[in-house]
């Protein structure tokens, strides 16, 4: 019992690992919360295993994948400033009022989901 | 911006006692029928960019400011360098490339040698950190680095000395990249001193030493000068320090007795009532430090606590009776720490803030009488530069933020400051006619010309618990002298 506890506590190889924002599998909702997950509850989540593809966390906020990609390039893009502590929907108004045209298909999808919106690339991780 | 009621001006100070009855019935007769009324000025608070109430603190850090700093001051350099060098590139620091002669735009970052950092408590070596606490951080060994968006680059070369520059301004730099993968800094621009609004005719004509009036404008200016208003005047006090050992309260009382016309005979009492407004620039009070220990006080002790501030109330009381009052907090009053400090809650002075002529107002703080743009803060932003870099005097200091046309260019770096995400507040976009700063340690002022007609009055504020010195500005032409109270008694 203990000896499984401990497996599970200490990942044996890396799940996923540690998505660079230019790879192509959706990551964003993925390794925050397995990694939170497996310290609070010894039981290994059901994201654990999952394989690349589906990103639950951006199906939950109801945006497709190549929508998430546009979100991530529009938070990384260091023309419009620094990303973190930043909501996506007022960093999109911040550059739009300093005259710096941020890309009307971001502001689009920013309206149509609120949970996206709120957030930025690095929320959980930093 | 309406005219305040004021009360016109007492018409009898003489106490009676002090003459004999005769002679003093005729002395109010003679006066009762002529009574002074205030002069007033319009008067427009401009203090909105600098009030923090709208804004949500929502865990973000202060790259955003410079951010908000970089981008604005860069778009404005940007449409500079053609009229500098229009034949050299202008590049990113990422861009950059060896040898080639460009035009970069970042902000300067310096690097101190002893520049206090909380990190030097968990350092192993502690040689390096001085024992004493120096007041001024700078040494030789500083060096500045020029960073933007994409990156950040050492400056090398004679032209910049590290001493005069600070963190967290924003410059244009001629020059090109070194073997060593350094910028080798040829020429630099700053962004100058920004346009300013004219000053009404009437209030230039009489300013001395103006050489870019034309022999036939003064022909005409002339005869303006006798259709000219009347004098104004403003008065700036700043470290009261209230609560102090050294507060003299017989000082300050004075000078709200001369103020407010209650000193003096009539020619006196005519001039203070060309008064038409007072600023105290800070550090009204001071708290005795050993109450702000954190440890708790007892219950009667409690009320020694707010004994300097309920003393600052009735004295302020006297003067909002008569005149408009702006009020701004300082680094020793009861606001927030961080810039911009925002202005004293009215509940602090039950007594004064009745009155529609008293105004708290921020730290910094902007505004206008007749037109004429006022700008200044209590102290921090020029005692920070003082601590970072070198200057000839405070005077220096002063010139130069216009210059670099950043109020505070040392915030969020060494001065506390409010994480802005969409704006920085402190970057001055239209150069003030008057540009105060108070806390000082003796009363400077000087005319500074900007080369696109620009004329600039910068005072420096003496502590009036220290000296006994307020400043007189007067609004027609510029003129700046002190009011002094010496109360010590060796002639």
């Amino acid at each position: 019992m203990a000896s499984s506890g401990l497996k599970n506590f200490y990942r044996q190889k890396k799940k996923g690992g540690v998505a660079k924002p230019s790879s192509n599998r959706s990551f964003a909702g993925k390794s925050p919360t397995v990694s939170l997950s497996h310290l609070v509850d010894p039981v290994p989540s059901p994201l654990h295993g999952s394989g690349a593809g589906s990103d639950k966390a951006s199906l939950a906020a109801g945006i497709g994948e190549e929508e998430d990609e546009k979100l991530r390039q529009f938070d990384m893009d260091m023309r419009y400033g620094p990303c973190i502590g930043l909501s996506r929907t007022d960093r999109w108004e911040r550059a739009a009022a300093m005259g710096l045209n941020p890309p009307t298909e971001v502001e689009a999808i920013l309206l149509k989901s609120s949970a996206a919106a709120s957030g930025c690339l690095w929320d959980g991780r930093v | 911006m309406e005219l305040r009621d004021i009360a016109p001006f007492p018409t009898s100070c003489f106490p009676s006692s002090l003459f004999p009855t005769m002679r003093a019935d005729v002395e109010m007769n003679e006066e009762s029928s002529k009574l002074f009324e205030r002069e007033q000025a319009i008067y427009n608070n401009l203090d909105e960019r600098f009030e923090i109430h709208k804004e949500k603190y929502k865990g973000q850090q202060y790259s955003h400011i410079y951010f908000s700093r970089l981008h604005h001051m860069r778009n404005l350099l940007y449409s500079l360098v053609p009229n500098w060098k229009p034949n050299l590139p202008v590049k990113t620091i990422l861009g950059l490339e060896e040898g080639k002669e460009c035009i970069i735009v970042g902000t300067i970052y310096k690097h101190m040698k002893l520049k206090p950092s909380i990190l030097d408590e968990y350092s192993k070596e502690r040689s390096k950190v001085p024992l004493v606490k120096p007041h001024n951080f700078v040494h030789p060994d500083d060096h500045l680095i020029l960073e933007d968006e994409s990156g950040r680059v050492t400056l090398t070369g004679s032209l910049l000395d590290p001493s005069a520059f600070v963190t967290g301004i924003v410059v244009a730099l001629h020059g090109k990249e070194t073997s060593e993968g350094d910028f080798f800094v040829e020429d630099m621009l700053e962004a100058g001193i920004p346009p300013q609004t004219e000053l009404p005719l009437s209030s230039i004509q009489c300013i001395k030493n103006v050489t870019y009036v034309s022999p036939l404008q003064l022909g005409i200016l002339g005869c303006l000068i006798i259709l000219a208003g009347e004098d104004k005047y403003v008065v700036f006090v700043s470290g009261l320090s209230i609560g102090s050992s050294i507060f003299n309260p017989l000082q300050f009382q004075l000078l709200v007795d001369h103020i407010t016309g209650h000193l003096g005979d009539r020619n006196e009492q005519s001039i203070a009532s060309q008064i038409v407004h007072v600023v105290v620039a800070g550090n009204s009070v001071q708290i005795p430090q050993v109450l702000l220990s954190g440890h708790t006080i007892a219950p009667r002790d409690q009320s020694t606590l707010t004994e300097p501030i309920k003393e600052l109330d009735i004295l302020l009381n006297q003067l909002v009776a008569a005149m408009p009052v702006d009020i701004m907090p300082g680094p020793n009053d009861p606001a927030n720490f961080s810039l911009p400090q925002q202005p004293l809650n009215r509940c602090l002075f039950p007594g004064a803030s009745a009155y529609n002529t008293f105004m708290s107002c921020t730290n910094p703080h902007q505004f206008e009488l007749d037109d004429i743009l006022f700008l200044g803060t209590s102290g921090q932003n020029i005692d920070d530069l003082f601590k970072y870099s070198e200057a000839k005097n405070r005077l220096e200091f002063l010139e130069k933020t216009l210059k670099w046309r950043h109020l505070v260019p040392t915030a969020p770096n060494t001065v506390g400051c409010y994480p802005f995400t969409d704006r920085d507040p402190f970057l001055i976009e239209s150069c003030p006619h008057v540009y105060f700063i108070g806390n000082q340690d003796k009363y400077e002022t000087t005319l500074v010309q900007g080369p696109e007609k620009q004329l600039v009055r910068l005072i420096c504020i003496p502590k009036f618990c220290e000296t006994g010195n307020a400043v007189v500005l007067n609004l027609r032409n510029l003129e700046c002298h002190t009011l002094s109270f010496p109360t010590s008694l060796d002639l």
